[in-house]
């Protein structure tokens, strides 16, 4: 186990940096992900993302480019007022995500470059990032992360009650809007590094072993992003040292560590009643 | 009391087609007592949120001094969602939000306002616990503390004892009642009992058929028309 670590740092350097990365930053923002029961979400999102970049080979452009340009043109989409329309958002979401996903598929089998090369890039191997990848995670992600720590408090507010965040003088629609272009932006720089799962895997597993363990904001908010991370290096030297799929075996690893935190909080409910004096 | 501190102009509300409100003239003095009372659908909450903002208006102006000043407000209906990790104690807090200072964790003072604002209400022991760890009526009066936290002027309350027993609910209102007449805040109240209403104040805003007016009660209860 030693070795495979040594061994991924030497060699990997850009992908163990990706990884830890990209699972910090999604495992974080996914925490409001779920609060907001919007899970789906995370799903349609990323594969909006890889729509996007199968689009991009066709036309011509950088995938970054053009996953970025579909997933904010859905964000702003998800975000017309939804309470007076004849369909829920959720329907919405499942539209996107069927025609996303077929799209992708119609989309590659009419671009230029090879089959193999087109999906590794759409979706994604994480033991594959680039110096030049790391980059440009770095260049989106480092920003988003730091604009959602800097707005942390009105966008948690408007998301605890809008109602209220908006008497107290909080514009509701604009913190809103913020977290949903952040996480726009950072699923469609994670999922053509990462992929569509392991992205939604970091959106979702991660954050919801953290509001396993804990009651409290503050520590959810720190557990959720050292989940992925975890998750991520020891998905990464398992897949190294058994020579499996790396985003598959960190999904894998996140739901372990998810089943084991619950397992922790069933037992630790159990116990409390008896270790509380009478 | 002095002069108007809510004013309401040809306000008109309407939902798609539907009009609830029609032409509503409104002044509101400052430092008034006043229940809002009508039948279930008559449009009391709907004023009440076209009052503090969270509904357009179609027509007309309403004046308040919200830009200045935030109200507190405690809705019909118990809006956190109970997944939020947050304790009694954060969502009181969220109540201080204007006065917060950017990154800093609740100040001494904000601290013991808190704590204040809980004790008022016999709920200071739960302060730990999260909102989905209590009852309805404990919810309700978390919602209460988080209006009053930050002693505002204006304080909103739409049906804000529904869900209490008879006793807590006592207690809540002798509490908006102390604000009212040794602090001079101005409390807007959409109550269902309207015989309680009558006991506590010598006028109240009656709301039916989409229009809406305050009228003197007698002191024998009768309410002048």
């Amino acid at each position: 186990m030693h070795e495979a670590m040594t061994c991924l740092y030497c060699q990997f350097p850009e992908a163990l940096s990706a990884g830890l990365l990209v699972s910090a930053v999604c495992a974080l923002l996914g925490v409001f992900v779920i609060l907001k029961r919007a899970v789906f979400i995370g799903i349609t999102l990323s594969e909006v993302a890889t729509c996007g970049v199968a689009a991009s080979f066709l036309l011509g452009i950088p995938p970054l480019a053009g996953s970025l340009a579909l997933v904010l043109a859905s964000v702003s989409l998800l975000a017309i007022p939804f309470e007076k329309q004849r369909i829920p958002r959720d329907t919405l979401m499942g539209i996107m995500f069927i025609a996303a996903s077929a799209l992708s598929i119609l989309l590659v089998s009419k671009s230029g470059p090879g089959l193999m090369e087109v999906n590794a890039v759409l979706y994604g191997d994480l033991i594959l990032s680039s110096q030049k990848e790391l980059y440009s995670l770095l260049a989106l992600l480092v920003p988003a992360l730091l604009l959602f720590l800097i707005f942390l408090r009105p966008i948690l507010y408007s998301f605890i009650d809008r109602e209220a965040a908006r008497v107290l003088g909080i514009k509701t629609w604009i913190w809103e809007s913020l977290y949903f272009l952040m996480l726009g932006v950072v699923i469609s720089a994670t999922s053509q590094i990462a992929g569509a799962l392991l992205v939604f895997c970091y959106l979702v597993v991660c954050p919801a072993t953290a509001l396993i363990l804990s009651k409290r904001i503050k520590w959810v908010l720190l557990i959720a992003p050292i989940a992925g991370m975890l998750a991520t290096f020891f998905g990464m030297v398992i897949s190294f040292e058994h020579d499996l799929p790396t985003n598959q075996t960190i999904c894998i690893v996140s739901c372990m560590l998810f089943g084991i935190a619950a397992a922790v909080s069933w037992i630790y409910q159990k116990l409390i009643p008896t270790i509380q004096p009478h | 009391m002095s002069g108007s501190i809510i004013t309401c102009e040809d306000v008109c509300v309407a939902y798609g087609r539907t009009e609830v409100l029609h032409k509503v003239n409104l002044e509101i003095p400052e430092g008034i007592f006043l229940p809002f009372t009508g039948p279930n659908g008559s449009g009391k909450t709907s004023l009440l949120r076209a009052i503090l903002g969270l509904i357009p208006i179609r027509k007309g102006q309403i004046h308040t001094p919200f830009q200045q000043n935030t109200a507190g407000y405690v809705p019909q209906h118990k809006v956190i969602d109970p997944l939020f990790p947050v304790s009694v104690q954060q969502i009181v807090g969220m109540g201080l939000y204007p006065k917060r200072r950017r990154f800093r964790p609740l100040s001494s003072e904000q601290r013991a306002a808190v704590e204040s604002a809980l004790a008022m209400l016999d709920m200071a022991e739960h302060a730990d616990k999260t909102f989905r760890e209590l009852s309805g009526g404990m919810k309700q009066k978390v919602l209460i503390a988080r209006a009053l936290v930050s002693e505002p002027d204006v304080i909103i309350m739409d049906e804000p004892t529904s869900e209490l027993d008879e006793q807590s609910e006592q207690e809540v209102l002798g509490h908006l009642l102390k604000l009212n007449r040794q602090q001079g805040k101005t409390v807007l109240i959409a109550h269902h009992d309207l015989e309680l209403m009558r006991m506590l104040t010598s006028s109240m805003c009656q709301v039916r058929h989409g229009k809406a007016s305050i009228v003197p009660i007698k002191n024998g209860g009768e309410v002048h028309a």
